[in-house]
């Protein structure tokens, strides 16, 4: 244990977000496989021809899932400062059951093909807003295999400063796969949100059910 | 309109259509069929070819005899290949992998890029199957693009001949027009989720005949739905066709229809409404079995690209104004018999029954040996 905390110790923080960065670019693909499901059909559903406007929701999203990135490396440095090696069970898949269940919420209500109120629109709440980053978010939350070999890295540091350079770095490099999801999105019109709607549909339900299945 | 001629002259221009049809149809389910069994199997489904190619050439009709090619080509593939593999003799784990099945290309093609790149950085040069099955998939849709899907596809011609079954639709599908676009979605969630996880999403989930233990979960729960999604499928390739008239698995739940849709623009084979003769009677849009035409009263209809150049609305049309164009060009008009033959309709049916013919050779003639071994042992 002494000897963990000792390699732990002797890392540079330089050292440490490469090491986070190295990650990320060596499971990058895994990254992109398990964030393009979300990211891709809401940018589907709620991008416009305007390069800029989807590219603000690109940085939201990303925004949010930095944000998810900080947290858990809070928490999971935290939790190994206290000698705690494992996270709640059932703190994952609930992760991914909110996932789905907002992303569900986003296609029937928000993206709405034909007229009748919308609980999520943004000019009643600007909160609702800043949809892309609490889906960037909850999408950060979800564990996919470079994450948890990350989380696991940050339990073995035991140190709180050091797991959020750690996971910056991971960030920076995983962000680099997920960017590229931004070049077709010129191209969108109306009938593109219409599939993008379904598309989110059909991801919020399968993530929904992914999420929900180790309760049962 | 095709130049008048007479009777006689159209059985000879028919006759000699059919032989084209033939020849090329022929050598090449001979090539596949002669590895295995007899050639005689490949020459009956030749001639069933021809005397198809014969009977739209005499008659000008191009749905009614292609969709009887099509549901016997579909009813060989349920007899022989499908309720082969409920034979113990054919072992289920050969399907294992992704399967190579056009219908799962699609939603498993980034999947399939990914095992390249993989087989390309490994030199595991075995493992290029895919590629193959990718070139040939280019070829056939620069040769026919959307035209697969009403002429070559088996799980299309079981929903076609069913949807041709009902004299009257009992259900109507005015509200799932709605969902025309669920295809699309569907091809791009399985594109995405097949790729976070390096699984055939789409056939473990939504394939309508999986009659092999390889795609079901151990778990009992996910299995479950397995079969309640199966079962879904199912009733959308069978009952919905049979109560609405339409092709519903084809129309709202193959990510291919989509794909094809989508990479058909490749393919300069169109079906083209000409304004001066529309009477605007919305009977192209009824007939449609895709609900690939939106027709308004009183409006021109619009053709979607998710229509797959069946040729229904062409044979419905009351006014003739609905043909078969390169990329909405017809070519100069001959005269005579033969001259007739050289149209863009033409053209297409025989890209389209040539490469059918060829493609269905891997099940069809195997069939008729069932058959002919069935009835006299």
């Amino acid at each position: 244990m002494q000897a963990l905390q000792q390699g732990g110790d002797y890392l540079a923080v330089p050292a440490l977000f490469s090491e986070g960065f190295l990650l990320g670019l060596s499971t990058g693909f895994y990254c992109l496989a398990s964030c393009l499901p979300l990211l891709a059909p809401y940018l589907l559903a709620e991008g416009k021809t305007a390069w800029w406007f989807n590219f603000g929701i690109f940085l939201q999203f990303t925004g949010g899932r930095f944000a998810a990135y900080l947290l858990f490396a809070v928490l999971a440095s935290a939790l190994g400062e206290a000698g705690r090696y494992a996270l709640p069970a059932w703190a994952l898949p609930a992760g991914m059951a909110a996932c789905g269940l907002l992303m569900v919420f986003l296609a029937v209500f928000r993206v709405s093909g034909g007229g009748g109120p919308c609980p999520l629109r943004a000019d009643l709440n600007p909160w609702f807003r800043r949809i892309p980053l609490l889906l960037g978010f909850v999408t950060g939350i979800n564990v996919c295999p470079p994450f948890a070999a990350g989380l696991m890295r940050l339990l073995q540091l035991a140190d709180v400063p050091r797991g959020l350079v750690y996971f910056t770095g991971f960030f920076s490099a995983t962000t680099l796969f997920t960017a590229p999801v931004m070049l077709g999105t010129p191209w969108l019109g109306s009938r593109a949100n219409e599939i993008g709607r379904l598309t989110l549909l059909l991801a919020g339900l399968w993530y929904l059910a992914l999420g929900l299945k180790p309760f049962f | 309109m095709e130049p008048a001629v007479s009777r006689g002259g159209k059985a000879a221009a028919a006759g000699l259509f059919a032989a084209l049809v033939f020849v090329p149809a022929f050598i090449f389910s001979g090539l596949i069929v002669g590895r295995e069994i007899s050639r005689f199997y490949a020459l009956a489904w030749a001639v069933f070819a021809g005397a198809s190619a014969f009977a739209i050439a005499y008659t000008g009709r191009v749905s009614f005899y292609r969709r009887l090619f099509f549901s016997v080509s579909a009813l060989a593939f349920l007899a022989h290949f499908k309720l082969g593999l409920l034979d113990k003799a054919l072992a289920p784990a050969c399907f294992a992998s992704a399967p190579y099945c056009h219908i799962a290309m699609a939603p498993y093609f980034l999947g399939y890029l990914y095992q390249q790149y993989l087989a390309l950085m490994s030199a595991g040069w075995r493992l290029w199957g895919p590629l193959s099955l990718g070139a040939a998939w280019l070829f056939v849709t620069l040769a026919i693009g959307r035209g697969w899907c009403s002429w070559a596809c088996f799980y299309g011609g079981i929903d076609d001949g069913l949807s041709s079954a009902a004299r009257r639709p009992l259900v109507g599908t005015g509200r799932l027009r709605a969902l025309r676009d669920l295809p699309a979605a569907l091809l791009i969630f399985f594109l995405l989720v097949s790729l976070a996880n390096m699984a055939p999403e789409y056939c473990l989930w939504l394939c309508p005949f999986k009659f092999t233990g390889a795609f079901l979960a151990r778990d009992g729960g996910e299995r479950a739905a397995q079969y309640g999604l199966m079962g879904l499928s199912l009733a959308a390739l069978v009952a919905g066709p049979l109560l609405t008239g339409k092709r519903t698995f084809c129309s709202y739940l193959c990510p291919f229809a989509a794909w094809q849709a989508f990479w058909g623009r490749l393919n300069p084979f169109r079906l083209t409404c000409d304004a001066a003769k529309c009477s605007a009677c919305g009977t192209c849009g009824r007939a449609c079995p895709m609900n690939a035409v939106r027709s308004a009263p009183g409006a021109r209809p619009e053709i979607l690209a998710y229509c797959n150049l069946c040729g229904q609305c062409l044979d419905a049309c009351p006014s003739g104004a609905l043909r078969y164009t390169v990329f909405g060009l017809e070519l100069p008009s001959f005269g005579g018999a033969a001259g007739a033959l050289i149209s863009v309709k033409y053209f297409y049916v025989f890209s389209a029954l040539t490469l059918a013919t060829a493609f269905s050779s891997l099940w069809v003639p195997a069939a008729l040996r069932d058959m002919v071994k069935l009835i006299f042992g």
